[in-house]
């Protein structure tokens, strides 16, 4: 009989709150695009910022509401804007994916004027010190940007973080971690694109006297190649809108007679250079 | 009088937080910001005000005149007032969802997890029995008042621990104690400055 009851007298409990909720719900309904809920399933959901919004939800709201563009997700790439264009019904334009580039090639070889250094390891740390090495704009080599990545994509090789391209996504969470900003992200046309791999600003001497691969400033490369290369305040850089990753003849001389080690190619590895390198690796004949 | 005395007594004395150390969990998760812990106080209040009228009514008017009367016994159906009362109290938390999720978008979104998990803080669920075991809460105004105050009690606490948590930020604390421990200290200390107030009201 107590069981009776009490299943009587909470099922009526239950039937008036739910009629309340249900009441409410009609009520108090939020009209939602519900083209944001399908972008949002679009989405990689890797929740990573690399867009520039809070997470992958806001960033399908964003889009919905035309604050941001299709192709706003450097992770997802074109695969994903070309569904989100087809869910908002807009085309899509194909751009090249940005990645990240490192603007200094010092290896900890290259370095002049390294001290020892016993403090923490980590490049913002020693970035406060100031005093670890000769160059004051190149890479400390601590790897804050290899600890910042999620997809496993930056290593340090050599005293230098080395992207993996095939891992890559673009999300600049390692633009974010350098406290030297050599961390670009640029748009990569081709599968290898050409990177002045220095950023220091000071004149010929100074930068001699700290690296044996800087930049010197000396503006070969803006006299061969106006359009892609500019040199201001004593370091050259690159034009990535102009420069579409093509060895055409004028990069080609630039290549030739760049008196510094500082223009390297970034992405995948050539495919001579890994044959190469093969050969090299193999065991030579037993004999 | 007798509704003051019950405020102070639920909000200082017998602070639900400090000397109850119930909803502590909600306490020290939303405690980051005084602006999140006021709203997050607001939300606490009303539910704990609604959970106590209603859970009042259901008790008074339906639990023991009703199944009292049919079984003689007055306590024979006391053990659905924990199920009824975490019924109302999550019909309570969805109604204040919908309302912030309408009208207060900003805050919806801070509150984030929070928001649902005020179903099962212990704190509403506190109060409401506390409601039906205190001789001086039998009546129902006397009651609502409990329940608001025990709402702003929470609100209080709440909103001072996140004032403290706010210029925790910039002071230098030891290693160890940084992050929860500190936190868990401060709590600790505020609990016996509470103490403080025991002997006002009743």
């Amino acid at each position: 009989m107590t069981v009776v009851m009490a299943a009587i007298v909470l099922f009526a409990l239950t039937f008036v709150f739910a009629t309340l909720l249900g009441v409410a719900k009609e009520k108090l309904r939020v009209d939602e695009d519900p083209r944001i809920g399908e972008v949002n399933e679009a989405l990689p959901a890797a929740n990573c910022g690399g867009c520039g919004y809070a997470g992958c939800a806001d960033f399908a709201k964003a889009v919905v509401e035309q604050k941001a563009p299709c192709n706003g997700c450097p992770v997802g790439g074109s695969e994903v804007a070309e569904k989100i264009a087809e869910i908002l019904g807009v085309e899509v334009v194909e751009t090249a994916p940005f990645k990240a580039i490192i603007r200094c090639g010092a290896r900890t070889c290259d370095k002049l004027g390294v001290v020892e250094y016993d403090g923490v390891e980590s490049c913002v740390e020693a970035n406060v010190v100031g005093v670890t090495q000769g160059c004051s704009y190149g890479c400390l080599g601590y790897g804050d940007c290899c600890d910042a990545c999620d997809f496993d994509a930056l290593h340090m090789v050599e005293g230098k973080p080395v992207v993996d391209y095939d891992a890559c996504t673009g999300c600049g969470a390692c633009v974010k971690a350098c406290p030297r900003d050599l961390v670009e992200l640029v748009p990569f046309k081709q599968d290898r694109m050409l990177v002045v791999a220095c950023a220091n600003r000071e004149p010929t001497k100074a930068v001699k006297e700290v690296c044996k691969v800087g930049c010197i400033g000396c503006k070969l490369c803006q006299r061969f190649a106006g359009e892609v290369f500019t040199v201001d305040n004593n370091v050259a850089s690159i034009n990535y809108e102009s420069y579409g990753g093509e060895e055409t003849e004028e990069i080609k001389k630039v290549l030739d007679k760049c008196p510094a080690e500082v223009l390297l190619y970034f992405g995948k590895p050539d495919p001579e250079d890994v044959a190469n390198l093969e050969e090299a690796e193999a065991p030579a004949g037993v004999s | 009088m007798e509704f003051i005395a019950i405020l102070l007594s639920v909000v200082l004395v017998n602070n639900l937080v400090f000397q109850g150390f119930l909803g502590i969990c909600p306490f020290l998760g939303v405690s980051r910001k005084v602006d999140m812990a006021f709203g997050m106080g607001c939300a606490v209040t009303f539910v704990i005000t609604m959970a106590g009228a209603i859970t009042w009514i259901i008790m008074h008017l339906i639990l023991h005149p009703i199944a009292g009367n049919m079984f003689g016994d007055k306590l024979a159906l006391n053990f659905l007032q924990y199920v009824a009362f975490i019924m109302v109290i999550a019909s309570m938390v969805q109604l204040v969802e919908m309302y912030l999720k309408k009208f207060f978008p900003p805050l919806y979104t801070s509150l984030g997890v929070f928001l649902p998990l005020i179903t099962t803080n212990c704190a509403i669920l506190g109060a409401c029995l506390y409601i039906y075991m205190k001789p001086e809460t039998q009546s129902f105004l006397n009651a609502l008042t409990y329940a608001f105050g025990g709402g702003i009690g929470f609100m209080i606490a709440i909103v001072i621990m996140a004032g403290i948590r706010e210029h925790l930020l910039f002071s230098d604390v030891p290693k160890p104690f940084r992050g929860a421990g500190i936190t868990l200290l401060v709590a600790g200390i505020l609990a016996l400055a509470f103490t403080g107030f025991t002997g006002i009201g009743k």
